[in-house]
This record gives C-alpha cells, sequence and structure tokens, in this order.
C-alpha cells in the first residue's frame, strides 16, 4: 500500500460528497455530504501523517480538531434547519427564500 | 495480495458504496443509514494507518453522535410525500462534470506520491497525541472548548420556541 491508494480514497469521497452537496434537493441531504467531505479531509491527514511524518502525531492532532469543529457544525446546522422548517415548513433549499422578502 | 491489501480494498469499498448510497439514495433514512456505515468504513481506515485515538473517536462522535443525530432529525422533518419527489435538483450533469474534471486534478497529485511507503511500525499514538495536547496545542485545545460551548448555546438558541403569553 502506497499513499497514492489512500490520497485516492480520499479523493473519491471528496468528490462524492461535493456532488451531493451540489447536487441534493434537501437540505439534512447536503449536511450529510459535508461530513463526507470532512472524512475525506481527515484520511488524508491521518495517511500523510503515517506515510510522511510516522515518528510524530501532528496530522491526527488536527484530524481530531477537524472532527470536533464538524461536531459543532453539525449541531448548529440541525438547529437551524429546525428553525428554518419550522417558519418555512419545507426541507427543500430552492424554497428557503425568506431573505429575498 | 497482502492481507494490508486486503483490509485496505475492503474497507474503501465499504466507504464508497455507502458514500455512494447517501448522495444518491432517494429515502433520507435510509441515506443517514448509509452515512453511519460509511463513517464506521472511514474508522476501519483509520485503524489501519495506526491511528488508534482516531478510530475511537470516529465510532464515538460521528458514528455514534453525528449519525445518530442526523437520524433524529430526518425521522423529525421527513413526510411520507417526499419519498415520491426527485431529491436531485437538475443541475446533476454539470456537478457529474465538476467531479471528473477535479478527479483527474486530484489524480495528478496524488499518483505523484506512488514512491511512498511505510517504513516503520505501527505505534500506539494515544499518549503522544495526549502530550501535544497538553503541550504545543494547549492554546486551540482551549479555544475548540470554547467553540463547542458557542456550539451549544447556539443550538439551544435556535432551536429554542417562545411561547405565547
Amino acid at each position: 500500500m502506497t499513499l497514492t491508494h489512500y490520497l485516492t480514497l480520499g479523493a473519491i469521497v471528496f468528490l462524492i460528497g461535493i456532488f451531493g452537496a451540489l447536487t441534493r434537493r434537501n437540505i439534512i441531504g447536503i449536511l450529510m455530504s459535508i461530513e463526507l467531505i470532512f472524512n475525506a479531509a481527515n484520511i488524508n491527514l491521518a495517511a500523510f501523517n503515517r506515510f510522511l511524518h510516522p515518528q510524530g502525531v501532528a496530522g491526527q492532532a488536527v484530524a481530531l480538531f477537524f472532527i470536533t469543529i464538524a461536531a459543532a457544525e453539525v449541531v448548529v446546522g440541525l438547529a437551524l434547519v429546525l428553525a428554518i422548517y419550522r417558519n418555512t415548513d419545507t426541507v427543500y433549499v430552492e424554497d428557503f427564500s425568506l431573505l429575498k422578502g | 495480495m497482502t492481507f494490508e491489501a486486503i483490509v485496505f480494498y475492503s474497507l474503501s469499498a465499504l466507504v464508497v458504496i455507502s458514500a455512494l448510497g447517501v448522495v444518491m439514495h432517494r429515502n433520507t433514512v435510509h441515506s443517514s443509514l448509509f452515512l453511519g456505515l460509511s463513517l464506521a468504513g472511514v474508522a476501519g481506515i483509520f485503524a489501519s494507518l495506526s491511528a488508534d485515538f482516531l478510530f475511537a473517536g470516529q465510532i464515538l462522535i460521528y458514528v455514534s453522535g453525528i449519525a445518530v443525530l442526523i437520524m433524529f432529525v430526518v425521522m423529525l422533518l421527513g413526510r411520507a410525500s417526499d419519498l415520491h419527489l426527485r431529491q436531485v435538483n437538475n443541475q446533476w450533469l454539470a456537478a457529474v462534470l465538476i467531479c471528473c474534471i477535479s478527479m483527474v486534478g486530484l489524480w495528478r497529485v496524488a499518483s505523484s506520491f506512488s514512491g511512498s511507503t511505510v517504513t516503520t511500525a505501527a505505534q500506539p499514538t494515544t499518549k503522544l497525541l495526549g502530550q501535544l495536547m497538553m503541550g504545543d496545542y494547549a492554546v486551540p485545545f482551549e479555544l475548540v472548548s470554547l467553540v463547542l460551548t458557542a456550539a451549544l448555546l447556539g443550538a439551544i438558541f435556535f432551536s429554542h420556541v417562545e411561547k405565547p403569553e
């Protein structure tokens, strides 16, 4: 196994996440796709740590920070989705036109 | 084929197929179940990269925290009529094009690392991570706890319903 294998896996998961974030109509689907993107970044960080700098753990520490920030992001995001759903009664992003008046 | 290759390819297949399930599946409840499976596969990838603390953190935070939270919200907001609606917008062809072009670029970057292999034996990293968090990374560590408190307060603030008097 070389570093290329892990980077390719990270790239594939990242692009699947990008595809989902661009095409899903459901706001929760977009949030799930963003979680996939975070995980692709974490795979890359852990792989770089293991292959290029095996004596340190800085890559894994940054990945831990990413996991924490992702948890905070998804909690606030889901609370916002619930608040928007209460006002607009829909989960489809093309109907979220509150700011247009 | 070595044992390491078998583990890597089976975990990769699990991660990629369930990630495709997340973005393709029409039913959002099934999508969130696939998300949990995909995140568990990523935890396995962490274990194969000898990141044992990340493996445990991924299982604890992502699989049993975030995936379950998303599942709750999906079930709160879902409707039976959603299953008959189209779940992708009409720009999906452009999105496929963007992803293919980006894949070519990312593949060129990734293939430049084809010579790098593992040279040292795998070691547990939990102790080193703890020393790093309490040493060099102490300030970001405290800042992250502040961010988590802010997220907690924000979630309570946004989901709070004002009762009419």
